[in-house]
């Protein structure tokens, strides 16, 4: 049966079962009670309503957690997006020297690969977008920015990003999108599942 | 319009009971930072619970340019008149709400109508802004929500109990902590003895509101309603849900003390 820890008193965490994150929200918004979910890399949160689980709910997760790994996934179809991109980042010059390239092979190698969109969090907006080119892989800066500018795309470890608002930063800037606002008042314009690429 | 902001200092918005249903986009619920006093203040003027009011982590002067009927979290209904001024402090308290018979006029985006500042919805209210009535209509009679005596607050313990030396809850859960200056709707910074970690990896994991967390310097971190969705830093224990109003109540550079 599957392992849950309590987060506090109205939430539970558990590790992420090998299905896709729209798969996963979909599933657990499902559950009596739960009004929020957050699928992270390697684990699953679910949220209750203000009133707290029954004690027959707490004895029933084990049995809902192990059912996600059947859970159908979301008929939407998938998105297909792609963002203007200007390779012009701070750290374009460090990526290249890091990883062995010239500036113009990492922005190549970026523009080419398409992403999907793993999980959310960080910052309202953010995507972690997975399938950065393993050539490119690199672990984050050793000392964070305290400000990097909305619309800033940046790699770090597996993942490439674009940063939705002006905030503190740790992944290394390589471009920027154009034309875009990553947050609005409509929401995040990338959403979990989202296949996204970047035309330079 | 309905009245005028006079003065504002510190960390004023507009703020409901929040925007719950967004956290897989890493929006946090945000909303009150203490709901029970939203509800009060909402309740003393005869609003629906949710209805928007002026959350106060600070000071507020108000000139009424119409007769209004306003409320506070602790006081009851009063009628102003046009050209009448209020003010309201948060002090002794960490936070007051100003509620308006009526609500606050303030649109609904993304199924709220508070200020959510990490996600750049609204914004902090400043002298010359002019608020309306939401007209709203009047709710029944009320009592306010009950307060809880002044005692420990209480924690869940964990859920990572492994990335913390022996001892670090027992440490949490004996000390008194300071809430320093630094906190706001994100993160309530305590000042106290430090929480001793192990060497287990940092994991982006996901977060909740009431979560204390714990960076290196093991100083830590409770999390409010615009608290980041995920973080890498592990969670000692989380405040127990219905006491979370009562440790956002406590004013800046006063102390708390936890039990589990």
């Amino acid at each position: 049966m599957a392992d849950w820890v309590p987060l506090g008193d109205r939430a539970i965490r558990f590790a992420r079962p090998a299905r896709s994150a729209r798969a996963l929200v979909r599933a657990v918004r499902a559950w009596p009670g739960v009004i929020d979910v957050v699928v992270a890399r390697h684990d699953v949160a679910a949220y209750f309503d203000d009133a707290p689980p029954s004690e027959a709910a707490w004895r029933a997760w084990p049995a809902w957690i192990d059912a996600l790994a059947t859970a159908p996934d979301d008929p939407a179809p998938v998105r297909d997006l792609a963002l203007r991109a200007i390779y012009d980042g701070a750290d374009l010059g460090h990526v290249a020297a890091a990883t062995g390239r010239t500036a113009d092979e990492v922005c190549a190698l970026h523009a080419a690969a398409t992403y999907t969109v793993e999980t959310m969090g960080f910052a309202p907006g953010f995507a972690y977008l997975s399938g950065l080119p393993a050539a490119l892989e690199l672990p984050r800066r050793t000392t964070p920015r305290t400000r990097v500018p909305a619309g800033a795309i940046a790699i770090a470890g597996a993942h490439t990003a674009v940063y939705p608002f002006d905030s503190p930063g740790g992944w290394h800037l390589i471009g920027s999108v154009v034309g875009v606002q990553m947050f609005g008042p409509a929401g995040p314009l990338l959403q979990l599942g989202d296949r996204v690429r970047f035309v330079p | 319009m309905s009245f005028v902001v006079v003065r504002a200092l510190g960390l004023v918005t507009v703020q409901d009971l929040g925007r719950p249903g967004r956290m897989h986009e890493a929006v946090p619920p945000g909303g009150a930072l203490v709901r029970d006093r939203l509800i009060a203040a909402n309740r003393a003027a005869r609003n629906p619970d949710d209805a928007p009011a002026i959350e106060v982590l600070g000071r507020l002067v108000i000139r009424a340019e119409r007769a209004l009927v306003i409320a506070t979290d602790t006081t009851a209904a009063r009628a102003v008149p046009a050209g009448g001024e209020l003010a309201v402090a948060s002090e002794p308290r960490r936070v007051a709400y100003l509620a308006v018979r009526g609500g606050i006029a303030s649109p609904l985006v993304l199924g709220g109508r508070g200020a959510l500042l990490c996600a750049g919805l609204g914004g902090l209210v400043r002298a010359g802004q002019r608020f309306d009535s939401a007209e709203l209509a009047e709710a029944a009679a009320t009592s306010p929500p009950s307060e809880r005596p002044e005692e420990p607050i209480r924690l869940v313990a964990g859920p990572d109990p492994a990335c913390f030396a022996p001892g670090a809850l027992e440490i949490l859960t004996s000390a008194a902590y300071r809430i320093l200056p630094s906190s706001d709707r994100v993160g309530t910074r305590l000042d106290g003895p430090a929480l001793p970690r192990t060497a287990a990896p940092e994991i982006t994991r996901p977060m909740v509101i009431g979560a204390i967390e714990v960076p290196h310097d093991g100083a830590p971190i409770v999390l409010g309603p615009e608290h980041p969705t995920t973080g890498g830093y592990p969670i000692i224990a989380v405040v127990a849900h219905t006491d979370l109003g009562r440790l956002f109540s406590i004013r800046l550079g006063g102390t708390v003390r936890f039990t589990r």
